[in-house]
């Protein structure tokens, strides 16, 4: 039985705005799904509809087997869910946030005071468990969180980018409590901007791009879909953008052969080939004939990054993400 | 139950929350002090007016009730935060009872108001006021207080879902606060007023709730009053919690 299912999913919101446009995809059971797509491609839509959060417009949709919104109580003891931002009660303690988590999970007494113990030690929170929850760093404040959806034990956990906005150090500690959770047989279903870490867990991933899946399959098969080594161009005078200076360089290109694809990139050009190693003289040897000034050359194999790019026609920066987060929690009202 | 157990958990939250906010509990108990102690100074010859009584006897209910008005203002912006927090979201996508997101809330504003009232009773008290009901007239003047308190946040919790903006409520709650008090017999009684601020005010659901606390204090038991008092409280608060499970209902689904 798959974890979960979808068919035809579509939501449109009361504006009209079509945010999932019938999508469908499989998730199987102790899976690690990554759940990729640039801003407002629909992640947290399709998320906030399969943990009944939000109400889908048509289309099928299964968690743990049971139809979610018919069944939508029994789906909510069997996920977690963790949102974008990170949600925790900070005029309680970290103990009193998972405490109130577990009674709304209808669990009591020992037992629930026995597996919040348990979790504060797991996410590093035990010395802190009865502070306020306000003086926490941002790092234990993503942590408690996450203890937070775990509970109940859920069987499927779901995470609405859960590292984005943290520094290095506490994102390293919580993939790897994502792992160790999946290797426990939890089913993970993840939104990240962190490519780099989906190639090393996520056994499969569905790329989302305008409300639809343009891509889905594990990291490797779409990788070598590309088939094509990733050469990256710079240009002198920064970012060439739309001016002519492109469409030249664009041009020069066209003429070399061996060139499956080029695409514009924010930096410059990205263009793909078989051997690209071989292609580089040719092409610094075309320009220097053109009279295009480069500035940076770099050949390197695909990445995720390289098929995100192909099926979306942009690139995922988690930095500049983290610093927009970041502004926007700073002039958030704290409670 | 769950309802019952899930509302029990909600309200000790929120119990946790003020109690953590202790200035806030200590603004929004400033107003009724400053009114109690200087506010019926100032106006102390209105008891000679009133046929030579004790003005801040009079004008204790009041004060309770202007009390229990503004504090049920500040539920809605609690509500607000947890919106914006994405805190309610994290709550719906636990099985716990929707009805007890509300409850829980409306119950921590029932007990709020019930116990800031105790302590402008006691400090009343110490300022010479004491209903001539004694003990059984405390309970009922306080459970009438809650129950009022428990209506008007119905009103400040559904524009709270309704704007998600906190500064709305506030505002609105800041514009309506003093005209609905002095258009009722809170800080005055009916025979002083101009004709139709007397009209006005016997239509003004404050004063029936100030009436029957009032009756309580200086009269003794006027079941009359106390009864429609509560009939006005109960039609509001029909009045309120539809319109609060009416946007509850659209910002949950």
């Amino acid at each position: 039985m798959p974890a979960v299912q979808v068919e035809n999913l579509v939501k449109t919101y009361g504006d009209g705005t079509q945010a999932v446009k019938g999508i469908s995809f499989k998730v199987d059971d102790g899976e690690f799904f990554g759940f990729l797509g640039p801003n407002g491609a629909g992640k947290s839509t399709t998320i906030k509809i399969l943990t009944t959060i939000l109400r889908k417009t048509s289309g099928l949709a299964n968690v743990a087997g049971l139809e979610i919104e018919h069944d939508a109580q029994k789906v909510r003891k069997l996920i977690g869910v963790q949102m974008q931002d990170t949600v925790i009660d900070e005029d309680l303690t970290g103990r009193e946030n998972l405490m109130l988590q577990g009674h709304l999970q209808q669990m009591r007494g020992e037992e629930l005071k026995e597996r919040v113990n348990e979790l504060l030690k797991v996410v590093d929170l035990g010395d802190a468990a009865d502070k306020r929850s306000a003086y926490y760093s941002g790092g234990m404040k993503k942590r408690l969180d996450l203890a937070s959806t775990l509970v109940h034990r859920p069987k499927i956990l779901f995470l609405d980018e859960p590292t984005t906005g943290l520094d290095p150090q506490s994102r390293a500690q919580v993939w790897s409590y994502l792992k160790g959770l999946n290797q426990t047989g939890m089913t993970i279903f993840i939104t990240t901007q962190y490519l780099e870490e989906v190639d090393r867990l996520c056994r499969r991933l569905a790329i989302l791009d305008h409300g639809e899946i343009v891509a889905q399959g594990s990291p490797s098969e779409l990788k070598s879909e590309i088939g094509a080594d990733r050469i990256t161009l710079g240009f002198e005078n920064g970012n060439p953008g739309t001016g002519s200076l492109k469409d030249k360089a664009k041009q020069v290109l066209g003429s070399l052969g061996g060139i499956t694809e080029i695409v514009d990139s924010d930096e410059g050009i990205v263009i793909y080939a078989k051997n690209g190693g071989f292609l580089v003289p040719d092409i610094v040897r075309a320009f220097d004939n053109a009279e295009i000034k480069l500035s940076s050359i770099g050949v390197s194999s695909p990445t995720l990054d390289d098929v995100f790019l192909k099926h979306t026609g942009r690139r995922i920066r988690p930095e500049e993400i983290d610093k927009s987060r970041a502004s926007g929690m700073f002039g958030r009202r704290r409670r | 139950m769950t309802l019952a157990s899930d509302s029990y958990y909600m309200f000790q939250r929120w119990m946790k929350k003020l109690v953590r906010n202790p200035i806030l509990l200590f603004f929004s108990l400033f107003q009724p002090i400053i009114f109690l102690v200087l506010f019926t100074q100032l106006f102390s010859s209105f008891g000679t007016l009133l046929g030579g009584i004790n003005y801040t006897v009079f004008a204790t209910a009041g004060i309770v009730l202007q009390n229990a008005f503004s504090s049920a203002f500040q539920s809605g912006t609690a509500v607000v935060d947890d919106i914006k927090s994405g805190f309610l979201t994290k709550m719906l996508a636990t099985p716990a009872s929707r009805a007890s997101i509300l409850l829980g809330r409306l119950l921590s504003d029932a007990f709020r108001v019930f116990a800031q009232s105790l302590i402008i009773l006691v400090l009343a008290y110490g300022l010479g006021v004491f209903p001539i009901t004694g003990f059984v007239g405390y309970v009922l003047i306080l459970f009438t207080v809650a129950f009022f308190g428990l209506a008007w946040s119905g009103i400040s919790l559904a524009l709270g879902l309704r704007t998600k903006s906190a500064e709305t409520v506030f505002g609105i709650a800041g514009t309506l606060t003093f005209p609905l008090l002095f258009m009722s017999t809170a800080l005055m009684d009916k025979r002083l007023m101009p004709d139709w601020m007397k009209s006005v005010s016997a239509y003004n659901p404050i004063s029936f709730a100030v009436n029957a606390i009032r009756d309580l204090i200086m009269i003794g038991y006027n079941w009359n009053s106390f009864l429609l008092s509560f009939g006005v409280i109960s039609l509001i608060a029909i009045l309120t919690m539809g319109a609060t499970i009416y946007e509850f209902k659209k910002v949950v689904s």
